[in-house]
């Protein structure tokens, strides 16, 4: 538990010390602080816009920013032999890969912490209504860049910076559109093309369920019981896909 | 005991592009007792870094078999035993030196006062100071201490070491040495790769000598001493071919360069005959060398095996000159 931690700890520190989270927080600063000058609307609009905004930029930088900052996260360490002053101490490669993923989760959490404070402060500050569902909307976002870091994670511990990113990217904008997709193929596709948007469906993260945007912005009711499964659909994914990131890593030489 | 046992170790690596194999290592075989210093001595690209990678299990050998403690490598009890300076040792750019080895004493489960206090002791060995400068602007001979740092940081049983004495300075070397000579004092063991003879010789106990992926030989103190005893090299001048003649019995070879003779005694005790000799007969002795092979020797002869009877005269080589 203690080494965990400690790779977390070290982990959080350099995605800290490194630019890429305050550059990425300066961007979602800059989005959120521009829909003030871009809107003359109605109050009511306005408050309206920020939120759409606000938790478009928290959900899009969180997962934009688990990818860059992921993907070069093991390569990293490997790539500089840093790795070998530490897979040479008591330490199992489990233990490594998980305190690397907490690392990089409590990173982008508190990245965007921050931002989801800049929102309320705005729409506060605006008068407007904060609602659960705009809450609800952000521990969505949360769910969905936990579940993107253990995918990042999982190709990281077999590619390079570069493929990790492209694939990363590539499984966030198919899990985005996975149940459309296969709703489509459901409607007006093939034999051939239902069973491929549905083994899809069932491999891919289905992202869509941590979208609950929709429902923040305009103060539509959500359930409880979504949001709880959701936690437990993110909570199974990443474990499955942290265990075969492990699976791989485990039988990993470091050249 | 051993403390570290190598056995037939074999390993092959995928040339870039293509499906074929090199084997580098061709059965790599050694031990290292405990309270040893024992060096591992090869070219560049002998196979002693994968060697020690296999060892600490960041390689899997195609087959063989490494023993730590008598227990198979691996095991995360046996790694806590272990400290490890890796060949250009990289730190983490974004730590202070302090916050590294705190890093590296949490990984070994130390923690608290006992860690702090075992940090700055050392700190203190390996003539760093403890300063908040983030480790990327450090030069490459205090990296080469950070890495020491680590690796003894947990007071280990066994130090395993690749090329510990690259990028440091005279005194950095001598540093080093002190420390390692210190902690065999104690009783650890200490098994370290490298390719610069006199560190080797001057303070190991042993030495493995690899070349192509084969340890040639294994040579210890002793035996370089014993074999030193036995021969003594003279260069004279001015004496008749046929003074020695009845020398025979006591010379290993005698060579002429024009009017000098270089004469390769078989003994020491036979220098004061020889000697003797070639004064009777109106000759000089320009030189007498005490044919001391130092590691250097062994390691070339072992390395040029096809020179293997020829000399290589070092700088090393215990030089008695006897003016006239
Ligand atoms: N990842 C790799 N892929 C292919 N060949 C490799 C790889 N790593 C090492 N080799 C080869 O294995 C051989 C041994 O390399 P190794 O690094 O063990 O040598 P070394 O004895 O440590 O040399 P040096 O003194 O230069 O550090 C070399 O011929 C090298 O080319
Ligand atoms: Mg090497």
């Amino acid at each position: 538990m203690m080494r965990i931690a400690s790779i977390a700890h070290n982990t959080f520190r350099e995605s800290i010390r490194e630019r890429m989270l305050s550059i990425a927080l300066l961007f979602g600063f800059i989005l959120m602080v521009s829909t003030y000058a871009l809107s003359p609307l109605a109050v009511g609009a306005k408050q309206k816009i920020i939120m759409d905004v606000g938790l478009a930029a928290i959900s899009i930088l969180g997962v934009l920013t688990a990818v860059l900052l992921g993907s070069t996260l093991v390569h990293k360490e490997v790539d500089k032999k840093a790795i070998f002053m530490i897979l040479t101490r008591p330490i199992s490669r489990l233990e490594y890969l998980i305190g690397k993923y907490c690392g990089l989760v409590i990173a982008i959490v508190t990245m965007m912490a921050v931002m989801t404070g800049v929102m309320v402060v705005m729409i506060l500050s605006g008068r407007g209504q904060l609602t659960p569902a705009v809450f609800a909307a952000v521990y969505g976002a949360l769910l969905e860049t936990v579940v993107m870091g253990a995918v990042v994670i999982f190709f990281s511990t077999f590619t390079t910076p570069i493929l990790t990113m492209l694939f990363s990217l590539g499984i966030f904008v198919m899990g985005s559109l996975s149940n459309d997709l296969r709703i489509f193929a459901q409607r007006y596709g093939g034999e051939a093309m239902k069973l491929v948007t549905g083994v899809l469906y069932y491999l891919l993260p289905n992202l869509q369920v941590f979208n609950l945007r929709h429902e923040a912005v305009h103060d539509l009711h959500f359930r409880g019981i979504d949001l709880l499964n959701a936690s437990l659909y993110a909570a199974l994914y990443c474990s499955v896909i942290l265990f075969f990131s492990y699976m791989i890593f485990r039988r990993r030489e470091f050249l | 005991m051993d403390v570290l046992r190598v056995e037939d170790l074999r390993k092959s690596f995928r040339h870039d592009m293509s499906l074929r194999r090199r084997e580098v290592l061709h059965g790599v075989s050694f031990e290292a007792i405990a309270g040893e210093i024992l060096g591992f001595l090869g070219p560049n690209g002998a196979g002693k870094t994968t060697t020690i990678k296999i060892i600490l299990g960041l390689l899997r050998a195609d087959s063989g078999d490494v023993r730590l403690f008598g227990r198979p490598a691996g095991e995360r009890a046996v790694r806590a035993r272990i400290g490890f300076l890796p060949e250009n040792p990289y730190v983490f750019p974004h730590l202070s030196l302090i916050e590294f080895l705190e890093f590296c004493g949490h990984m070994t489960g130390m923690r608290g006062t006992v860690l702090r206090a075992r940090i700055e002791e050392v700190i203190w060995m390996v003539g760093l100071e403890s300063s908040r400068a983030r480790l990327k602007t450090y030069s490459k001979g205090q990296l080469q201490r950070v890495g020491l740092a680590q690796a003894i940081l947990h007071d280990p049983e066994l130090l395993i070491l690749d090329e510990p004495f690259s990028g440091l300075d005279p005194l950095g070397r001598i540093k080093m040495r002190d420390i390692l000579v210190g902690l065999r004092n104690q009783g650890k063991t200490i098994f370290f790769s490298s390719h610069i003879l006199p560190d080797v010789e001057t303070m190991c106990d042993r030495t493995c000598i690899i070349r192509e992926g084969l340890i040639v030989r294994c040579v210890g103190i002793d035996d370089l001493i014993r074999i030193g005893e036995s021969r003594v090299e003279m260069i004279v001048r001015g004496c008749p071919p046929e003074c020695f003649d009845t020398l025979d019995d006591y010379l290993e070879s005698k060579n002429s360069t024009g009017d000098e003779f270089f004469l390769l005694v078989k003994k020491q005790d036979y220098v004061r005959t020889v000697v003797q000799v070639v004064y009777n007969s109106g000759g000089e002795i320009l030189k007498i060398v005490n044919q001391h092979p130092s590691l250097e020797e062994v390691f070339l002869n072992e390395m040029l095996s096809e020179f293997k009877q020829s000399r290589v005269k070092t700088p090393e080589e215990e030089h008695t000159f006897i003016g006239f």
